[in-house]
């Protein structure tokens, strides 16, 4: 296989070397050479060279210093710093300041002298191979971050305009003017807002950054009861928060994990069950918050207990999404909160949740 | 029903919402005229063509948020140079299908804006606002 062309660039102020450097890998490499350190300045300038190898010892400008004075406006090429042995100052120097990849002794051996330039070339381009992937992946970031928005706006206004007919067609009382299609298109764009709305928590939850706001959770727990059961009217809550002192966290997480689980407990209620009902219990200390949320549904069987938190696992009844507690568990996990739930088939299930207090 | 919520100004650029928001108005009677606006352009001209004539002037603007041009944030911007003669007597409650925390923390941010409201505009949050 050929060798790609790599770019060397060689300063020395002693022709000679030049020229016997040039003897020596002019077949390997694209060579270039400078008499001084602003000769090879210059040659910088025009040609993007990917190896630079300079002489110490030069007058006016040493090696050293060159490559100090490059570090800003070509950090890219990788420095070969060629020296006498007992150079030891000059070395020190090169390490600390002058950002060197390698040090040679002068005369050097070709060998070796080859073997540096093919790794630094290999250490030149793994530099701006990592560049181009980040640069790559700051792009498919944004890209991501914008399709997120588009979800969340343009995709979605189409969606609500339906539900929003479905619900003029209640008020002019046609819904069951064509059997049960309305209902039908109901549940299905019902549907695909909830999926919409999950994908959007989910990608949220791993894209934001944690944020430390104050939490009040008898408003918090207020508010999402209203939400979630707009729905469903017939659950009856019982909401008790012991918080006497300031809870710090983040709200907008705090607001998913929370919202997913009272979600779920009117959900999975019994059909049949007259006294549905769900507890919800919060006790928060300087350390954490201990939230109790159970409810008397279905409950979740016992083998099941293992899967619940994992990815698109659904139960059989009410067809969920199988991302409500995958959501929950990965929230969870961004703000340090530990989860455990016990069930008893028929009886109902009981979530337990601690988050710690970043007060 | 109080009468002073006489007239609601529905800004809005999607002709089906409009539609479908000013029907949902006229079946509730929650007000008894609707000025439909096509954007908040056309809403800002209204209002500064009418700004002395209280009989044509809104009791309440609903007002969607993502409008090309000018969205109902930069809207907000231009409502505030009004008279306060105007503006306090026709609070805006915003509407949109936005699921974008940034929105709905700029909205509830707006001293003008009591509340923003999501699509699909539910007849009993709006009861509960006017």
């Amino acid at each position: 296989m050929k060798t790609p062309s790599v770019r060397v660039l060689y300063i020395d102020d002693e022709e000679n070397n030049l020229e016997a450097f040039k003897a020596s890998f002019r077949r390997q490499y694209e060579i270039y050479t400078a008499i001084s350190a602003a000769d090879g300045l210059k040659i910088l300038q025009s040609v993007n060279v990917q190896v630079v190898i300079a002489d110490q010892k030069m007058p006016n400008t040493t090696g050293v210093e060159f490559f100090k004075s490059i570090t800003e406006t070509f950090p890219d090429p990788i420095r070969i710093l060629l020296t006498g042995y007992t150079d030891i100052e000059a070395l020190a120097d090169a390490i600390n300041h002058g950002h060197i990849y390698r040090y040679i002794t002068k005369p050097w051996n070709d060998l070796e002298l080859h073997n540096s330039i093919k790794n630094a070339y290999d250490a030149y381009k793994a530099k701006i191979d990592l560049r181009n992937k980040v640069a790559e992946l700051e792009k498919t970031n944004d890209e991501l971050n914008r399709f997120i928005y588009s979800i969340s706006h343009e995709l979605r206004a189409p969606l609500v305009s339906v539900i929003g007919i479905v619900s003029l067609v209640k008020m002019e009382g046609l819904y069951n003017s064509s059997g049960e299609y309305w209902s039908l298109i109901e549940t299905c764009s019902n549907k695909l807002d909830y999926y919409i709305q999950k994908t959007l928590q989910y990608y949220k939850n791993n894209k934001t950054v944690t944020d430390e706001s104050p939490v009040d959770f008898k408003k918090l727990i207020s508010e999402l009861i209203d939400v979630y059961s707009y729905t469903d009217k017939d659950t009856r809550f019982t909401v008790n928060v012991d918080q006497k002192v300031d809870f710090k966290g983040d709200l907008f997480r705090i607001e998913v994990i929370l919202g997913n689980l009272i979600s779920n407990a009117i959900k999975y209620q019994k059909a049949a069950e007259l006294n549905k009902k769900v507890n919800i219990d919060v006790e928060v200390s300087k350390e954490l918050a201990q939230i109790s949320i159970s409810d008397n549904g279905m409950g979740i069987l016992n083998e099941h207990l293992e899967k619940i938190f994992t990815q698109f696992f659904k139960s059989k009844v009410h067809h969920g999404s199988g991302l409500g507690l995958f959501i929950v568990k990965e929230a969870l996990n961004k703000i340090e909160g530990r989860i455990s739930v016990s069930s008893d088939l028929n009886h109902g299930t009981t979530f337990k949740i601690t988050i710690p207090n970043a007060k | 029903m109080q009468s002073d919520n006489k007239k609601v100004m529905l800004i809005d650029d999607n002709e089906i919402d409009l539609k479908i928001n000013a029907k949902l108005i006229s079946i509730t009677k929650l007000f008894e005229e609707i000025i439909i606006c096509q954007s908040a352009e056309e809403a800002l001209d209204y209002l500064s063509r009418n700004m002395n004539d209280d009989d044509k002037l809104p009791n309440f603007i609903l007002l969607d948020i993502q409008m090309p041009e000018m969205d109902g944030f930069e809207f907000l911007e231009q409502y505030k140079k009004f008279s306060t003669a105007l503006t306090d007597k026709c609070p805006v409650a915003m509407l949109s299908s936005t699921l974008d925390f940034g929105d709905t923390q700029r909205a509830e941010a707006n001293p003008y804006v009591i509340k923003l409201l999501k699509k699909p505009l539910s007849p009993k949050e709006l009861a509960e606002l006017i």
